[in-house]
């Protein structure tokens, strides 16, 4: 084993000592509140350090393995700062009476049972739930019949392709301020009272707005999937004197199946998390004269900002915390289905 | 050739993974920082500079705290920054946010009991301060004096005096439901003689504009006609959001009044610049905001309030029952030190607002009615004499609205002004929704 200098081992071990050595200086600096400048180059000199020592560090066996950790970590590290540690303490704070600031005691499940006894939050489950199955399907219709206008002979297609696409490039809350002055200022001429005042037709008017904006993004996504399909087998097709309906049914969307697949999972995901559009439009307001015995004053909330006036407007962050928390295992279940059912696609395929 | 290639292009990746480590490593840094000591890591950058930050709750008077920041700025050669935000912007949790990222400012704006008590033990005791003892309006709790007022606002139902007295009706009499009733009537038989597109502005927007129903509105309930000590509709209130039926009732046949004279088209989804821009033109008699549109009216509104005459403007109680003959006024909001940021420096620039120099800017051209004893300004705004009328009388309750459930307004008792407003309950039926409501805010 004469395969490394006594100059390469020196320099990786005291690289070594000397970044852990810096670290934990650094580290301990910021725990005991010293408002020392140096302590943030101190620990990034450290981590270099240390990060140096570990690649000239005298091992064959390992070599490829620490490479491999070298060039994974500012990812991982990354992954872990800003995903991993505020899941695990959001999770914890949801079990405390957290204020935001500070929590005081340790409450178990409290939040979550408070949470399913609060009918207005039900309310804004189930008025999820059936948002996103309206816009499943209503964004998925319109944006494949704009793909199929789109990838017709027309002239000026690419212009309709840009015009469609563009609101999908306007923030939500822009987006949902001009809608609601078109509500409130420019449509009051017609509907006399604004469709914002009422529940059933607020929330007709954010589907509207949602697939407004949403359609002209998934529209591209099947346009891109449209011009894929062979153009042999359309024209095969038409020599068998198939019409063209019938070429669409029978072969164009057979084709794109999987397209059908990313598209339906994209618009169910993106409609469980709205926001933008609900909280400009409305924030959650219209009435419900009865739903479970009670009178309702969040007609039009859905679940992600039911979340966020929970800890924000009604200062219960602890509260807000748990109902996130069940907003993620939602997510993450309806994620997971997706993953599996792509993965059984390509197989078939 | 190659080689030199290679070699350079490996210098790059090192040089590259270098960035990379040196992003992370302060990334990291930050938040540690933030949560193992909290405001000191926003300290750090000002407290050597000698620079302070100062969060603003009234967007409407931004310009105003810019040229005083600057004047002190001159003086003493310390930066004042000033970020306002308002128009239904969440200061409390843009300010949690501020907290947990470690980027406190030195003095921001605390608006109720609730506010406060997010702070507990986060703010500075300025009772040994100089200012303390030239008014009555500083906010102390356990914690000592935490609360800088700096200025005096009214709610009550705003009148266009000029339109009054051209109708014939003398504001002084309007102490009673029938005496309002009586002079709406009045008013609205001469509506098109005087140029009114109607009597009251009454705006229920529940989105943008539940702040002025909710909590101005409902607040009338809680205060009007009360001594400035008596909290006992608030304390009912408290107590699982219990309301009196009695007192709730001749409230809402009050706003039923305010309802069948109100602008219909504009009551369900108007806005609040609607609102102020119609009163200020001359098209309403009466309109349901407090002492703070007067700033508007002079300043966005210049324009229109000019052509309409620059009428006078006064204040009448919302006489619900007899005898009510009260207007609410109170500090609205109390300016608050940050214990862990530049605390001496913000404690000495709030100090120096106090004096003749900056009260000159905050009365003459904010417009406030000072709460300090010394002043000797009065503002040019429009109610500034309606309320030094009311006060120098004693005919004002204190306002006891900012001690309700925080989001209460906006998640539930605005909604059912709207509802009411738009005649999907009857009175009976808006006093009940009202209790329930109220109750489930409280309960849960």
């Amino acid at each position: 084993m004469k395969a490394f200098s006594m100059g390469r081992k020196i320099t990786s071990f005291a690289l070594l000592i000397a970044g852990a050595v810096m670290l934990i200086i650094a580290l301990a600096l910021d725990f005991s509140g010293s408002g020392t400048s140096f302590r943030g180059p101190l620990l990034v000199i450290g981590l270099i350090a240390l990060l140096a020592g570990l690649y000239l560090f005298p091992t064959l066996k390992y070599h490829k393995n620490i490479i491999n950790f070298l060039f994974l970590f500012p990812l991982l590290f990354t992954f872990g700062v800003t995903v991993i540690i505020p899941l695990v303490l959001g999770i914890f704070y949801s079990m405390t009476d957290w204020t935001g600031i500070g929590y005081t005691q340790f409450v178990g499940f409290a939040n979550y049972m408070a949470m399913f006894k609060e009918v207005s939050f039900l309310w804004s489950l189930l008025l999820t739930i059936l948002f996103v199955l309206v816009n499943m399907i209503m964004v998925n219709l319109v944006g494949f019949a704009l793909a199929l206008l789109c990838t017709s002979r027309l002239k000026g297609v690419g212009f309709f392709r840009a015009a469609y696409f563009l609101p999908n490039l306007i923030g939500g809350i822009v987006l949902g301020y001009v809608w609601q002055f078109v509500f409130n200022n420019v449509l009051i001429q017609l509907t006399k009272t604004s469709l914002l005042s009422n529940s059933g037709p607020a929330f007709a008017a954010i589907i509207v707005v949602y697939v407004w904006q949403y359609a002209g993004y998934i529209m591209l996504i099947y346009v891109n999937g449209l011009v894929t399909v062979p153009g042999d087998v359309i024209e095969a097709a038409a020599i068998d004197g198939a019409s063209s309906f019938t070429t669409l049914l029978r072969i164009r969307i057979p084709m794109i199946a999987s397209t059908i697949t990313i598209c339906t999972f994209l618009t169910l995901t993106s409609a469980f998390k709205q926001f933008d559009v609900n909280m400009a439009l409305t924030n959650g307001t219209g009435s419900i004269s009865n739903f479970m015995g009670q009178y309702l004053t969040n007609g039009t909330q859905m679940l992600a900002l039911n979340i966020y006036n929970t800890a924000i407007s009604k200062n219960s962050y602890a509260l807000g915390q748990a109902k996130a928390v069940l907003f993620f295992i939602i997510l993450a279940c309806v994620s997971l289905i997706q993953v599996r059912i792509s993965n059984k696609k390509e197989v078939e395929m | 050739m190659k080689k030199l290639i290679a070699i350079l292009l490996a210098a790059v990746l090192v040089l590259s993974m270098a960035a990379c480590g040196a992003a992370s490593g302060s990334a990291a840094e930050a938040p540690a920082g933030s949560a193992a000591e909290g405001g000191s890591a926003a300290a750090a950058p000002g407290g050597s500079s000698g620079s302070i930050r100062l969060v603003n709750g009234k967007i409407e008077i931004d310009a105003q705290l810019k040229k005083l920041a600057q004047m002190y700025e001159e003086k003493t050669g310390v930066h004042v920054e000033i970020e306002s935000m308002g128009g239904g912007i969440d200061i409390q949790g843009t300010l949690k946010g501020y907290y947990q990222a470690g980027n406190m400012p030195d003095i921001f704006v605390n608006g109720s009991d609730a506010d406060f008590s997010n702070w507990t033990g986060l703010l500075a005791d300025m009772s040994g301060e100089a200012w303390v003892s030239d008014t009555d309006a500083a906010y102390a709790n356990a914690d000592g004096t935490v609360g800088f007022p700096y200025t005096t606002e009214a709610i009550g139902l705003a009148y266009n005096a000029d339109i009054l007295e051209k109708a014939g009706v003398d504001p002084a009499t309007l102490t009673s439901p029938a005496a309002y009733e009586e002079a709406f009537k009045k008013i609205d038989e001469q509506k098109d003689a005087l140029g009114l597109t109607a009597v009251v502005g009454y705006y229920t927007e529940p989105v943008n504009l539940y702040w002025s129903t909710g909590n101005h509105v409902f607040g009338q309930y809680l205060d009007a006609g009360l001594a400035r000590d008596d909290s006992t509709y608030i304390d009912m209130l408290s107590d699982g959001g219990k309301l009196d039926e009695a007192r709730f009732t001749k409230f809402a046949e009050f706003i039923g009044l305010l309802q069948e004279y109100a602008d219909k088209d504009m009551m369900i989804s108007g806005t609040y610049d609607q609102e102020i821009l119609n009163f200020a033109s001359g098209k309403y008699a009466f309109v349901t905001q407090g002492s703070w549109i007067g700033a508007t009216m002079t300043n966005d509104d210049a324009d229109a309030y000019a052509g309409a005459g620059s009428f006078k403007v006064g204040f009448a109680p919302y006489a619900f029952d007899d005898g009510i003959d009260t207007i609410l006024t109170a500090s609205p909001s109390w300016w608050s030190v940050f214990k862990d940021g530049n605390a001496e420096d913000a404690k000495a620039f709030l100090q120096w607002l106090t004096t003749d120099e900056a009260q000159e800017v905050l009365v003459m051209e904010a417009g406030f009615i000072s709460p300090f004893k010394s002043c000797k300004y009065v503002a040019n705004d429009p109610f500034a004499q309606t309320m030094s009328d009311y006060l120098a009388a004693g005919k004002t309750s204190n306002w006891h609205w900012q001690g309700m459930i925080e989001g209460i307004a906006q998640n539930y008792t605005g909604q059912v002004f709207n509802d009411y407003a738009q005649g999907k309950m009857d009175t009976a039926q808006f006093v009940q929704t009202m209790q329930q409501v109220c109750a489930t805010a409280y309960g849960g």
